[in-house]
């Protein structure tokens, strides 16, 4: 799940910009790596990919603040 | 020294516009010579600068970024925008260092030359270097918003430090260009045009569907509208600004980002302004997207934003912290769906208001410090009342706020408090985000002061006189032989009612009458009437109206409520049991007081003793008694003597019920003003028309009067009456009524309005009619009487700000005491005065607001504001707009529940079988509707359209097609008529190719029908379909309500390109006669005596084509480009097989009986072909209330080829549900509720006129200025309005409508005259329709101004007149503009001769 959202990130998000890794951990938002714009985006395609919903109380900076995080949230949503 | 690369794009001609460009550009050319999009920045810049090296720097950044060399240009009405390769700007330069104060003259040159109109066509922005100082410069840079948002400037700003650097270390050449704008006009374009993105762009057509139309500000009402706007400034300061970010970052309010978080906070805020002064619970406002995902574009200049609307809902219940909650789900959905490419005008419908959050900001220049100066140009979008700019663009840490205020909108009072109401709910948000926003008081101490001390000063006033006896008795000193009443010819003078009035007085004492009683007055207005109160009050008892044309029991509850001591009254009126009451005959009484003494009783009469107790009823419980005061009544007369009164004696009419306190005025006012009083009795039977007396008798000089007793005069001729005050009261008086009373009479007459609850004695506020200002669509109340005052209050008890809507409650000394012995009501109607912790204010359960003008406006009941489906309408609004068509004389509109046997009782015509719940029906006493009747005229001439086989033989026969070629197509559904006329085709020997449309409901039955008789004839036969046939039956339900159309219009496609691929010159179809009178040969097209089969026949053409190009699911999925252009009309021909035979019924069921092995299908349980057909009826009839077959039916019957029993038997038939459910499910059918009456409310509207009037006209009228759901769904016309015995209109008297009362309508008026018809031509291509009627409003057709300007620029290339484009607005009908032109045409040739 890491490099399916690693590889959305870096193709659709960060386009354009020079350094190419991006790490699980790295702080997606406080960074400035992604914008409000991308995370909503980033959302979109996590909901399509994964075929999920997810409600608008959960759309917070700790569920989204990395990678991992995301990761972690989508395992609990999907258990829930 | 090494010039800057020059550019390496190359000149990209003729490009299409973004949808922001376009909006913006429609903006510009609504308002041509308004600097509306200047965008002004000036850099103040403390420093030592290069000049010339500046200079330099400069012209690089125009070589290196394309989207400052754009140029545009206007082809026809299309925009197109050129990016030059190259554009030569040598920046001026200007050394003020030397001048006397060089601030001062750069900051009135900027004001000027900020507001400068850029030439587009040449050069898209304007810059310049200013010297202030050795160590201060300014440069000023502004360029149209066409080429430019914020983020853009700080790009541009960037990139010019960048190179101002480069410059001087002369290394200009180093420094890469700007990323081309162009590449983002590529992706716009094909992201607006791409498939992929319409569910984006259907989110935003729903979201905007979903908008009511946008608040009135401040309750601004007007029609002025002018692009200036002033701008106010807010600087929040360092303490407010760290204050909300550190909200921003609380767990319950943050969002993705803290910029994302504060965003949020203002947009709650401004839903939270917009809800508090807008009065609207739905409340939206637009905000550009940045659009600008990518690190690629973030680096791109030119103008990316997009404006997409946000909206909420708000409840009472609501705290700006439950309402944020909302507002981040909807700026997530925003982030989600505003994407590049999806905006359109249509968007821009939903809102007035604008919120530009800025995140961008500049860092200093080259090491200098720099403060930016965002330049306002004075002028804005007409259409964005209100915008919010919020930003810190110099970093400085607080938080900047620009209100652009426009100027029409808000006066210039209100401009300078908008932005502390606002600050009001930043600190409430600040301070306690849980409160309730209806508590959150956002009016200033300075506007509460105003109005307190206004208030205090009412109760200053002081009336001349101690009371009315003591009034009286100074005119009878002072002209003892003054007529005071005059009756029925007869005359009594001041001396001598004096007299008598102290001797019934006395009468009475002696009877036992005490002071303080209260003794009820049961008589006709007479000379006694006026005697009997006067006597009264001479006592110091009080007086109670209890009219003798009351119901016997109103009567008697007020005998017992008022606990009244004696009843004067003549006892053969009496038909009630007085109770404990007295009787008092009058008869008896006055010839007994003609032996008491000439003198009044000694008795001190006290202000606070009661005059009089005014019963009223109000909307729901018991009639309440409302005690008045002698003081309140005498000041009441006082002032309005003063006010209304001149030298000239007063000749008042006494003609309205005396349990009307309106009455009052012409009761007491005569007499203590030394004038007289004509007193006219009302007829012992009958309706109270006595003010026609008056009008005609023509002997008073003032009147008090209802707006409803106005217009009865309407018919009246009014030339030469003698009436030269008029004083209106009691309900909302429309200007309409009081312009055209006003311009009958003449301008000696004065109009006054008199506002005032029998709470407040008659009447408290006034305005004296002024027909130059008053234009509004009610006179406003105006002002506050001497001893009175008022507030307007939200629904938490806050003072509301100037212009705000607020209940009103009055204060002063003309407040009623309470209601008699109604300790509780009174407790409730009479609170306490919170603003001065005593005395009271009454609530009135009025609504109201303070204009422009400081006037009070009255806005009706707060129980009159209904509302329909959920949204809010203002009858008093509809109706001035109806008031406002010409002819009609009065309007009354309302709204209420459909009663059940409405609903339940339908009938039908007995002649067709059309059912009365069909719209626009109406039956005459033989219970035969209209249609019957007027095809009983029109029948004969429409005999000439049809023709005889004979023709249609000649018609082939002069056609040849190459061997092997087929002659035509029929198109085969398998029914009776179509088969029938195969086998005609057949039999004349034609080689026929049969289609039939097999779309996926046919039944096997029908089918095999099909085989066999094509077979049998040895026809050639095709079977055609299509994949998206579901698609396409979905968006025929939603958008006619049944499934037909979406076939007939397949079938017609699908035929046409066969037609096309085969060669085949002609399509006959098998429409039945029933059919041709119900969709082509209707009664407009034979009203002239001229008219003309060919035109017809061009016509039907006309709309076929038109037809075939609307918008919809077919043109979706089926290939329709060739119709793109006319040729393939005259490639292929539609032949309607029934207009050349007049075959019986009889005779083709006997000849397909006989001839052909044809079989009526008995699977499908009609008379129809296929399965789904049920689907769509039972659709209809659930949305519309009746079958879609009703109407093509009923014409089948009116020409003789169907009984009516039959179509009723099928057009009732119950319909199985549970097969039609599973068949809607199957093809992904939902209803789509649009909104108008499918509800239980009847929304209707009466009018009274001289002459019928054209119903559809009227609703055209009312669609030009009311959004759709505020037009009746019915209109009925009265010969008048019922009115109620105190001269208001009578609600509940109104007629239900019924089969008899609805008027006929024409709603399709086909445009006529060469004029018109290319008008309509221009109107169908670009509203995209299949039809235009003649007087429907382009707005209302889906019109908006880009359609304008297309419009305008096809009718200025056809007429050569060079109209401006406004003019559209102005006409915006067929035939409103084809008579404009005409007149502009006739104009030109006189001018010439």
């Amino acid at each position: 799940m890491n490099d399916i959202l690693i590889e959305y990130i870096q193709t659709n998000l960060l386009a354009g910009q020079s350094d190419a890794s991006l790490s699980p951990e790295d702080d997606l938002l406080g960074s400035g790596l992604v914008d409000s714009l991308g995370m909503i985006q980033l959302l979109a395609f996590i909901e399509e990919r994964f075929e999920i919903k997810v409600p608008p109380q959960d759309m917070t900076i700790e569920n989204f603040m990395s990678v991992e995080a995301i990761c972690n949230y989508l395992v609990r949503l999907k258990a829930a | 020294m090494k010039q800057h690369l020059v550019s390496t794009s190359p000149v990209i001609q003729a490009q299409d516009l973004t949808q922001s460009q376009l909006l913006m550009w429609a903006g510009q050319t609504l308002s041509p010579s308004a600097p509306l999009y200047n965008m002004v920045l000036a850099f103040k810049i403390t420093g030592s600068l290069d000049v010339a090296k500046f200079q330099l720097a400069f012209q690089a950044l125009v070589n290196g970024s394309d989207s400052m060399r754009i140029i545009f240009q206007d082809e026809a009405g299309i925009p197109k925008q050129t990016l030059l390769s190259q554009l030569e700007y040598q920046l001026p330069f200007m050394d003020w260092s030397n001048h006397d104060s060089p601030i001062v003259e750069y900051k009135s040159w900027a004001v000027k030359r900020s507001q400068i109109q850029l030439d587009l066509s040449r050069c898209g922005f304007d810059s310049a270097l200013i010297k202030i100082d050795t160590e201060q410069y300014i440069w000023y840079f502004n360029q149209h918003h066409l080429i430019t948002d914020a983020w853009s400037v700080t790009v541009l700003y960037s990139k010019m430090v960048e190179l101002y650097q480069a410059a001087v270390t002369e290394e200009l050449t180093l420094i890469p260009a700007i990323p081309n704008f162009s590449a983002y006009l590529k992706e716009e374009k094909q992201r607006r045009e791409s498939e992929k993105h319409l569910p984006v762009r259907k989110f935003w057509e729903e979201k905007v569907r979903s908008l009511p139309s946008p608040p009135r500000l401040y309750g601004y009402r007007g029609e002025e509208s002018t692009s200036r706007s002033q701008r106010v400034f807010l600087d929040l300061g360092q303490e407010r600004s760290h204050q909300l970010r550190q909200l921003a970052q609380e767990a319950d309010v943050r969002s993705w980002t803290p910029h994302l978080s504060l965003f949020n906070i203002f947009a709650t805020s401004l839903f939270a302004f917009l809800y508090k002064v807008g009065g609207q619970e739905q409340v939206a406002f637009g905000t550009p997207a940045h659009n600008r995902p990518t690190p690629l574009w973030k680096e791109t200049a030119g103008v990316f934003i997009e404006i997409f609307p946000m909206a909420a809902e708000l409840s009472s219940g609501d705290s700006l912290g439950s309402l944020l909650q909302r507002v981040k789900a909807e700026s997530n959905s925003f982030l989600r769906y505003a994407q590049t490419g999806a905006a359109s005008p249509a968007l821009s419908k939903g809102f007035n208001v604008i919120l530009n959050y800025i995140h961008a900001a500049f860092s200093d220049f080259a090491g200098m410090p720099m403060e930016s100066d965002w330049i306002h140009p004075q002028h804005c979008d007409p259409r964005h009342h209100l915008r919010l700019q919020v930003h810190d663009m110099d970093a400085s840490g607080s938080i900047q706020l620009h209100f652009d205020l426009n100027e029409a909108v808000f006066n210039e009072q209100q401009r300078k408090v908008i932005p502390q109401h606002f600050l009001a709910i930043l600190d409430a948000f600040i301070n306690d985000r849980s409160q309730a926003i209806e508590s959150i008081s956002i009016i200033t101490e300075r506007e509460t002061d105003a109005r307190k001390k206004s208030n205090a000063d009412a109760f200053a006033y002081k009336s001349p006189h101690k009371n009315i006896v003591e009034a009286l008795a100074i005119q009878v000193k002072a002209n003892p032989d003054h007529v005071a009443i005059e009756c029925q010819g007869h005359q009594h003078c001041y001396k001598d009612f004096e007299r008598k009035s102290n001797q019934f007085a006395q009468e009475l004492v002696r009877q036992g009458v005490k002071p303080g009683q209260r003794i009820g007055i049961h008589l006709r207005r007479s000379p006694e009437l006026l005697l009997s109160i006067w006597a009264i009050l001479k006592t110091g008892a009080c007086y109670i109206p209890i009219p003798p044309d009351y119901p016997k029991k109103r009567i008697a509850y007020m005998l017992e409520d008022a606990d009244v001591s004696f009843l004067i009254a003549s006892k053969e009126d009496l038909t009630v049991d007085l109770g404990q009451a007295t009787l008092v005959d009058l008869a008896t009484a006055l010839s007994q007081s003609a032996s008491q003494i000439d003198q009044r009783p000694k008795v001190e009469i006290k202000g606070k003793d009661l005059a009089y107790i005014m019963y009223t009823s109000g909307s729901t419980g018991r009639p309440k008694g409302v005690m008045i005061s002698h003081t309140s009544l005498m000041q009441y007369l006082s002032w309005a003597q003063a006010l209304y009164l001149d030298d000239q004696p007063a000749k008042i009419a006494l003609f309205s019920s005396i349990a009307f306190d309106l009455t009052v005025t012409s009761l007491f006012l005569p007499l203590i003003a030394g004038g007289t009083s004509y007193v006219y009795p009302e007829p012992s039977n009958g309706p109270d028309l006595a003010i026609l007396d008056v009008i005609r008798d023509n002997q008073v000089n003032f009147l008090k009067l209802t707006p409803s007793h106005l217009a009865l005069l309407s018919d009246e001729d009014l030339r030469d009456s003698q009436v030269r005050t008029m004083i209106v009261g009691g309900e909302d008086f429309k200007t309409e009524l009081a312009s055209r009373i006003q311009a009958v009479v003449g301008s000696q007459l004065s109009i006054y309005n008199e506002y005032g609850p029998t709470e407040a004695t008659v009447g408290c506020v006034i305005h004296p009619y002024n027909v130059e200002e008053d234009h509004g669509r009610s006179v406003p109340i105006g002002q506050a009487s001497p001893n009175m005052g008022f507030y307007l209050l939200d629904p938490a008890g806050h003072m509301v700000p100037q212009g705000v809507i607020g209940e009103l409650y009055l204060v002063g000394q003309g407040l009623a005491q309470a209601y008699w012995q109604r300790v509780d009501l009174s407790a409730e109607r009479f609170p306490l005065n919170p603003f001065t912790e005593q005395g009271r204010m009454y609530k009135t359960g009025d609504l109201a607001r303070i204009n422009h003008r400081g006037q009070v406006e009255y806005l009706g009941r707060i129980d009159d504001q209904v509302k329909l489906d959920g949204r809010r309408i203002e009858l008093g609004e509809v109706e001035s707009i109806m008031d406002d068509f010409a002819g009609i004389q009065q309007s009354v509109v309302t709204l209420h529940a459909k009663s059940e046997d409405q609903v339940a009782e339908i009938c039908n015509c007995t002649n067709c079988g059309l059912p009365s719940n069909y719209p626009n029906v109406s039956f005459d006493e033989r219970g035969i509707c209209q249609l019957c009747n007027s095809f009983e005229n029109y029948q004969q001439k429409v005999q000439q359209y049809f023709r005889t086989e004979k023709d249609l033989q000649a018609l082939f026969a002069t056609t040849k097609v190459p061997a092997g070629t087929y002659d035509c197509i029929m198109l085969l559904s398998g029914g009776k008529d179509s088969t029938y006329a195969l086998a005609q085709l057949a039999e004349m020997g034609l080689k026929v190719l049969a289609f039939t449309l097999d779309n996926g409901y046919i039944s096997e039955q029908a089918k095999a029908n099909i085989r066999r008789v094509v077979k049998a004839l040895g026809v050639d036969h095709i079977f055609g379909s299509t994949p998206a046939m579901d698609a396409i039956f979905v968006d025929s339900l939603q958008r006619y309500n049944n499934v037909c159309d979406g076939c007939f219009k397949t079938i017609y496609t699908l035929s046409i390109k066969l037609a096309l691929e085969k060669k085949i010159p002609y399509i006959v179809t098998g429409l039945s006669r029933g059919q041709f009178f119900e969709t082509r040969l209707t009664e407009e097209l034979f009203l002239d005596d001229d008219w003309d089969i060919e035109a017809i026949d061009q016509t039907i053409l006309e709309a076929r084509k038109a037809y075939h190009r609307v918008d919809d699911a077919i043109k979706q999925h089926l290939d329709v480009s060739m119709f793109e252009d006319d040729e393939v009309f005259e490639k292929v021909r539609f032949v309607d097989f029934y207009r050349y035979t007049d075959v019986s019924l009889a005779s083709m069921y006997d000849y397909l009986d006989q001839r052909l092995p044809w079989v009526r299908p008995t699977d499908t349980g009609r008379s129809t072909n296929c399965l789904i057909n049920q689907a769509g009826i039972y659709v209809h009839k659930k949305e519309k209330g009746f079958s879609n077959y009703a109407f093509p039916y009923s014409w089948d019957v009116r020409i003789g080829h169907k009984t009516r029993e039959a179509s009723l038997d099928e057009i009732n038939e119950v319909i199985d549900e549970k097969t039609v459910l599973e068949i809607l499910n199957e093809i992904g059918y939902t209803s789509h509720q649009t909104g108008h009456q499918t509800s239980q409310q009847q929304f209707i509207a009466y009018y009274t006129a001289e002459e019928t009037i054209d119903v559809a006209r009227l609703r055209a009228h009312l669609a030009k200025h009311l959004p759709v759901y505020m037009i009746p769904g019915h209109f009925i016309q009265l010969d008048t309005i019922p009115l109620s015995p105190n001269g208001k209109v009578d609600r509940n008297a109104l007629p239900q409508p019924s089969q008899q009362d609805t008027t006929t309508e024409k709603e399709f008026v086909a445009p006529s005259g060469e004029i018109e018809e290319a008008l309509a031509s221009f109107w169908t291509e670009v509203l995209h329709l299949s039809e235009i009627s003649a007087n429907a409003s382009f707005i209302e057709l889906g019109g908006n101004s880009l359609v304008a300007i297309r419009l305008m620029a096809r009718i200025n290339e056809t007429f050569e007149l060079g109209l401006p484009v406004n003019i559209i607005f102005e006409q915006p009908t067929v035939s409103s503009m084809a008579t404009y032109i005409e007149n502009r045409i006739m104009e030109l040739l006189e001018t010439m001769d």
